[in-house]
């Protein structure tokens, strides 16, 4: 069942087009977005946020358009963004404390749980942590208000390894309780762990959007990996 | 309090622009132009500014589930309740100039505005300015406050020009009333300064609704 649809966003930059991007998100699937630096996958999630206007199409979210839902709607949703620094000169207390009021779903037992999960400390100041952390305390932000759809845009950047493995196993528990994950990223490993579906976004056009094997069989060759056929598709586009 | 604006006060502002609300006291200095202390308090509202930018602040508020009119509506609001929180000292203050120290030597030697209810409305029309042309220039962009300021600092130090010099003119010096001479002209240029901030305030903050609907983030 399609939880999340972007039908036809186009949006005009003077160096850059996103042109008529469209793909729908299944409930309960996890869902990689790739695509090389530039290629338009930061574009398309502000688009999916009302961050940017765009020049037309239509995002909607459980059947309701964001143009005019966009509060409740963004109740439901959850965004974060790699590395971006917050308040960096405030606690992560004093963040939450004023986050949470906006969130009547604000699951506190969650938020300590991932408080816990990633090791994050209230009383530290975004500015006093790295950028692993950084990644860390967004997520809790957008995993912390029962969000029925998480858009995580780069959220495996900067963490290590280990960290990587958790989160990505995070994401199957949050898969099995039905929630629906975007997320974009260029380390194409993370998505052979656990996407469901792939959306290959490349020069501002969606070249793929379908089940990872089919992905597999449709682009790619014998004994490929994914990074493989990533990287072969991408050089074939740039011939 | 509404969430945004609880934001507002706890994440986006700095210290500073609380402690600039202080720049009403400014109210009681003899022979110096005292409406520059609106100026102070609009120039601590800038730093919090210029500060929640670094922080991320536009941002950070457009993706929380709140429309992006909110965004603006809680910049307002706290614009204003810094605003009229100095406009509360200046008025005690104005009061007290205007009855217990209305013979003050000091003060009736002043050869700068006098504090009276139009020395209060004429601050009510900067901070209304401030609004119009900083806080509704900064929506044009959502990270421009150089220039706005400087457009700001422009008009703002043209009007205390202005209301400094009205009251040196024939006829025009019931402006610079003491204690509650000419009180009915005094009050009704109180209220007329009132309408146009109220005007004002409202008109920037439709507009500025209605750009920041327009640019990307």
């Amino acid at each position: 069942m399609s939880i999340v649809s972007v039908a036809g966003v186009c949006k005009t930059y003077p160096a850059f087009r996103l042109k008529d991007v469209s793909f729908s998100l299944e409930r309960g699937k996890i869902t990689g977005f790739i695509g090389r630096n530039g290629a338009g996958k930061t574009t398309t999630i502000k688009s999916m946020l009302n961050l940017i206007h765009t020049d037309s199409g239509e995002v909607s979210y459980f059947g309701i358009p964001l143009s005019g839902h966009e509060t409740e709607i963004k109740q439901r949703i959850g965004y974060s963004t790699g590395t971006v620094s917050w308040y960096p000169r405030k606690t992560i207390r004093e963040i939450v404390d004023v986050t949470r009021t906006f969130y009547p779903n604000w699951d506190g037992e969650a938020y300590r749980r991932y408080m816990e999960l990633f090791a994050l400390d209230e009383n530290k100041k975004p500015m006093e942590l790295s950028e692993g952390m950084k990644v860390k305390f967004n997520l809790l932000l957008a995993l912390s208000h029962r969000a029925e759809v998480l858009i995580l845009d780069e959220p495996t950047s900067g963490l290590d390894p280990f960290s990587r493995d958790e989160l990505l196993d995070l994401f199957r528990t949050l898969k099995e309780h039905g929630v629906t994950i975007l997320f974009s990223t260029h380390i194409t490993s993370d998505l052979e762990k656990c996407a469901d579906n792939i959306i290959y976004i490349s020069r501002g056009e969606i070249r793929a959007d379908c089940p990872k094997a089919d992905f597999m069989r449709d682009c790619g060759k014998a004994d490929e990996t994914l990074e493989e056929v990533f990287l072969r598709l991408e050089k074939e586009a740039r011939a | 309090m509404n969430p945004m604006l609880r934001k507002e006060m706890r994440l986006s502002a700095l210290l500073l622009t609380y402690l600039f609300m202080a720049f009403g006291f400014m109210t009681l200095i003899p022979g110096y132009p005292i409406l520059c202390g609106v100026f102070f308090i609009t120039l601590g509202l800038f730093q919090s500014f210029q500060s929640a930018r670094e922080a991320n602040d536009i941002v950070f508020s457009a993706l929380l589930p709140v429309a992006k009119r909110d965004v603006v509506k809680g910049k307002f609001q706290f614009a204003m309740l810094i605003e009229l929180g100095g406009f509360a000292l200046m008025a005690a203050l104005t009061v007290l100039r205007m009855t217990a120290l209305a013979d003050a030597p000091v003060y009736r030697q002043n050869a700068l505005m006098n504090a009276n209810p139009f020395y209060l409305g004429t601050a009510l029309l900067m901070f209304g300015l401030f609004n119009a042309i900083f806080v509704g220039g900064f929506f044009r962009t959502g990270y421009k406050l150089g220039k706005p300021f400087v457009l700001y600092i422009i008009a703002a130090f043209l009007v205390i020009g202005a209301a400094e010099a009205l009251h040196h003119f024939p006829g025009l010096g019931a402006l610079n009333a003491f204690g509650f001479e000419h009180i009915g002209l005094q009050l009704a240029l109180l209220l007329g300064g009132a309408l146009l901030y109220a005007a004002i305030t409202y008109l920037a903050y439709r507009k500025a609704c209605a750009d920041f609907e327009k640019i990307d983030l």
